[in-house]
């Protein structure tokens, strides 16, 4: 039965790039009054942060934590060049997630976004509050208790008064949530972002990230909440997972038509994830004074270049 | 189960690549014009402060005209028949992609096309759509012909930044779509915009129309046209010099100061993970200086430079970064060849793809012909003796300067709205831009013929 199913999603994604000369597909309508509305909290967002930081230098507030670690100079960033030692397979894949995305799961989470608002927000307050279990033990993990004891409070609120988890009510309670997972935990003991990876279906990733997403799937297993994730509910609740994600995201592949947006994704997640790992390691200031940046660097500068 | 956990992260981060800055809606790489800031002698002022911000970020929500809570939306993907055998890179291009918004009864039509690298539905397309729609069109909205989507699904070169061909490609493209238009969707009137240079190129394909009558396109808005491309491309390489250097390492030094700057931000953040909330704080942090708004407007005409001369230049066979007998596959890296492009300025564009391909396919033309080519002056005397051009520009645009404002102002006359602040497109959707803008498109402007 699952391999049918993959077997005819595999079908219609080769088909996917049929050559009928037009095709006309209704999209979600636009709703530009509120776009608005949301422009102005930006802007609104915008102008606080400026005024932060002129009211705070960066350095300053560096020195003022319990930080020991010099800060990050321009000459410890890593190289613009990402080590990427599978690029020909990862291409493949992401040529392939892309008409996957093209032919199936944009259209998929298209329809979702009908489903009027307050139900979707149900859907994915529901399983955000799931993976509070995995960000708890994780927490713990990292030796991060303060934030380990949050996603535990936000999980016991949210599943009781919160209904399950349908509504943040933690959030407006001033715990806002705060997700983290097992590869933000090798990251905090020292194991590196490794080769960039492009996973089928899933997208940009490394090793260590891939890593981590079973991990964070072994984790949930384990525990098994409700018997959601071992019950017969489980694909079916994967499905609804992925979709609620999917629409989640605006990105859309090859929206930016450019030969080069391999290339661009590749140089933003990794970069985002080292920056992240900054952050992560300047929790401990036991650690080595060098900055995982500068060891990256050397790691990802290819040979001659 | 839980597929999504690992997507999510990645395909966010990318939309954040596609818009720098996507919440406010500024994002210059969506919205790039086709040309840039004056007034860039190194020492000297940048431009204008207001107009480098109002640039980046664009119309304040608070002045943005009244807009509908819905408009219906359908992506259109068609294949035209003369498009030119699609390069393996470029497998996803392969169809022209355009958004349509339809009324429900018969209506006017009116036509939008993109700024230069960018495609069909942009921020500032959408919002142009919302006021459109709103006001009773159906609405098309198209990507610019220097956007890579168009160039290789729709270009009968491959060559893009020539107003006449572009203008052609365009005509062209735009009788296929609307002969493909559902019946239901009933026209009653075909109407041209476009913003940038996208305005250029509207008033061009309208010229055109008048001659061919295919479409019976009735009347034209031009959103801050350019002048002349060629001064225009000119600036913008002074403006990337001024603000960022020249060479790899230059960029390379950006980059790591960027680099640091948001390492740093983010360390002394405390936040479990890179959220909305930080990269405000990153922006407001890293947007200070005109220096830095300059060098976010120069980056991101840059970005858009890059896919084009890539485009031209495996197209042309002129061997800049592609190997005419060898193109590139899938599989290919083109890590090296995107750093090779992104040192180029517009000006090498210019000499060794553009002006080589048309050199080599007008017998007639010269480097001096091919300059004069992409004036808006082609058209200079139809846009005076005509009533239905229009244009909406502002007195601190970067793309205009002070002689080239004139030039618009006297050859349009009363059929240009003049605007004192709002810089290059950073007044769209606000309340003046938009009730003008319709009252030209009705004929209710001043100086309108009938």
């Amino acid at each position: 039965m699952r391999s049918a199913l993959v077997i005819g999603l595999l079908a219609i994604v080769q088909g996917g790039c049929a050559s009928q000369s037009i095709s006309i597909r209704s999209v979600p309508s636009e709703d530009p009054s509120a776009e608005n509305a949301a422009a102005a909290a930006s802007a609104a967002a915008f102008a606080a942060a400026t005024a932060n930081a002129a009211a705070g230098e960066t350095g300053q507030a560096i020195q003022g934590t319990q930080e020991s670690r010099p800060a990050v100079s321009p000459s410890d960033a890593p190289s613009m060049y990402t080590y990427d030692p599978w690029e020909r397979l990862n291409r493949l894949t992401y040529r392939f997630n892309a008409r996957f995305d093209e032919a199936v799961f944009l259209r998929v989470s298209n329809a979702y976004r009908r489903v009027p608002p307050p139900l979707r927000s149900g859907v994915h307050n529901f399983f955000g509050n799931l993976s509070e279990v995995d960000s708890v033990i994780n927490y713990a993990l990292q030796w991060r208790p303060k934030l380990g004891v949050r996603s535990l409070g936000r999980f016991a609120i949210n599943s009781t008064i919160g209904i399950g988890g349908l509504f943040d009510v933690a959030a407006r309670l001033k715990l806002p949530g705060a997700p983290t997972g097992v590869s933000a935990t090798l990251a905090r003991w020292g194991m590196h972002p490794g080769p960039y990876l492009v996973i089928p279906f899933l997208g940009p990733s490394t090793l260590r990230d891939g890593l981590g997403f079973l991990g964070d799937y072994a984790a949930s297993y384990g525990v098994d909440v409700a018997k959601l994730y071992r019950g017969n509910v489980s694909w079916g609740l994967g499905v609804m997972n992925a979709v609620d994600q999917r629409s989640n995201v605006s990105f859309r592949y090859y929206s930016s038509g450019s030969p080069f947006e391999y290339e661009n994704i590749r140089f933003l997640y990794v970069r985002k994830r080292l920056i992240e790992d900054e952050g992560l390691r300047a929790k401990d200031p036991k650690k080595g004074a060098k900055s995982t940046t500068q060891q990256e660097n050397k790691a990802e500068e290819p040979a001659g270049k | 189960m839980l597929l999504g956990a690992a997507f999510a992260p990645g395909a966010e981060l990318a939309a954040q690549a596609i818009a720098p800055l996507p919440a406010l809606g500024a994002c210059p790489s969506n919205d790039a014009p086709a040309a840039a800031v004056a007034h860039l002698d190194p020492g000297v002022s940048l431009a204008d402060s207001a107009a480098l911000r109002a640039t980046v970020f664009g119309t304040p929500p608070k002045d943005m005209a009244p807009m509908p809570s819905k408009v219906p939306l359908a992506e259109i993907n068609i294949a035209l028949p003369w498009a030119r055998p699609v390069p393996d890179v470029f497998w996803f291009d392969r169809k022209l992609r355009v958004w349509l918004s339809a009324q429900g009864k018969p209506a006017p039509l009116a036509i939008v096309i993109s700024g230069t690298g960018s495609d069909g539905n942009t921020t500032k397309l959408s919002t142009l759509r919302g006021a459109l729609y709103g006001a009773g069109y159906h609405v098309l909205t198209m990507p610019s012909p220097t956007f890579p989507g168009f160039i290789v699904s729709a270009s009968s070169t491959g060559v893009a930044g020539d107003l006449m061909q572009d203008g052609r490609d365009l005509y062209a493209a735009m009788q296929e779509i609307v002969a493909h238009l559902p019946r239901k969707v009933r026209i009653t009137e075909i109407d041209l915009l476009g913003y940038s240079l996208g305005g250029a190129n509207a008033a061009v394909v309208k010229s055109i129309d008048a001659t061919e009558k295919k479409l019976k396109i009735h009347r034209v808005v031009m959103i801050n046209p350019p002048v002349s491309l060629f001064l225009s491309i000119g600036r913008l390489d002074r403006l990337f010099a001024v603000s960022i250097g020249s060479g790899d390492d230059a960029l390379d030094l950006l980059y790591r100061r960027l680099y640091a700057e948001l390492a740093n931000l983010y360390r002394a953040s405390d936040k479990a993970q890179i959220d909305e909330e930080f990269l405000f704080a990153a922006a407001a942090s890293v947007l200070k200086t005109d220096a830095e708004f300059s060098a976010a407007i120069a980056l991101s005409f840059r970005l858009d430079l890059v896919n084009m001369f890539f485009a031209g230049d495996l197209y042309a066979g002129t061997g800049i970064v592609v190997d005419p007998k060898h193109p590139p596959k899938v599989g290919d890296s083109l890590e090296e060849t995107q750093r090779i492009l992104r040192n180029k300025p517009f000006s090498e564009y210019f000499t060794k793809v553009f002006a080589p391909y048309y050199l080599k396919h007008r017998p007639d033309s010269t480097g001096t012909s091919l300059i004069a080519d992409s004036r808006l002056d082609i058209i200079g005397d139809t846009l005076r003796n005509s009533a239905d051009y229009y244009a909406q520009t502002n007195r601190n645009d970067l793309i205009l300067d002070t002689r080239e404002l004139a030039w618009l102002q006297n050859t349009l006359g009363s059929r240009i709205a003049v605007y004192d602040h709002g810089g290059h497109l950073g007044n769209i959707g606000g309340r003046q831009q938009v009730s003008d803008m319709l009252d030209m498109l009705a004929g209710r402007w001043p100086g309108a013929a009938n």
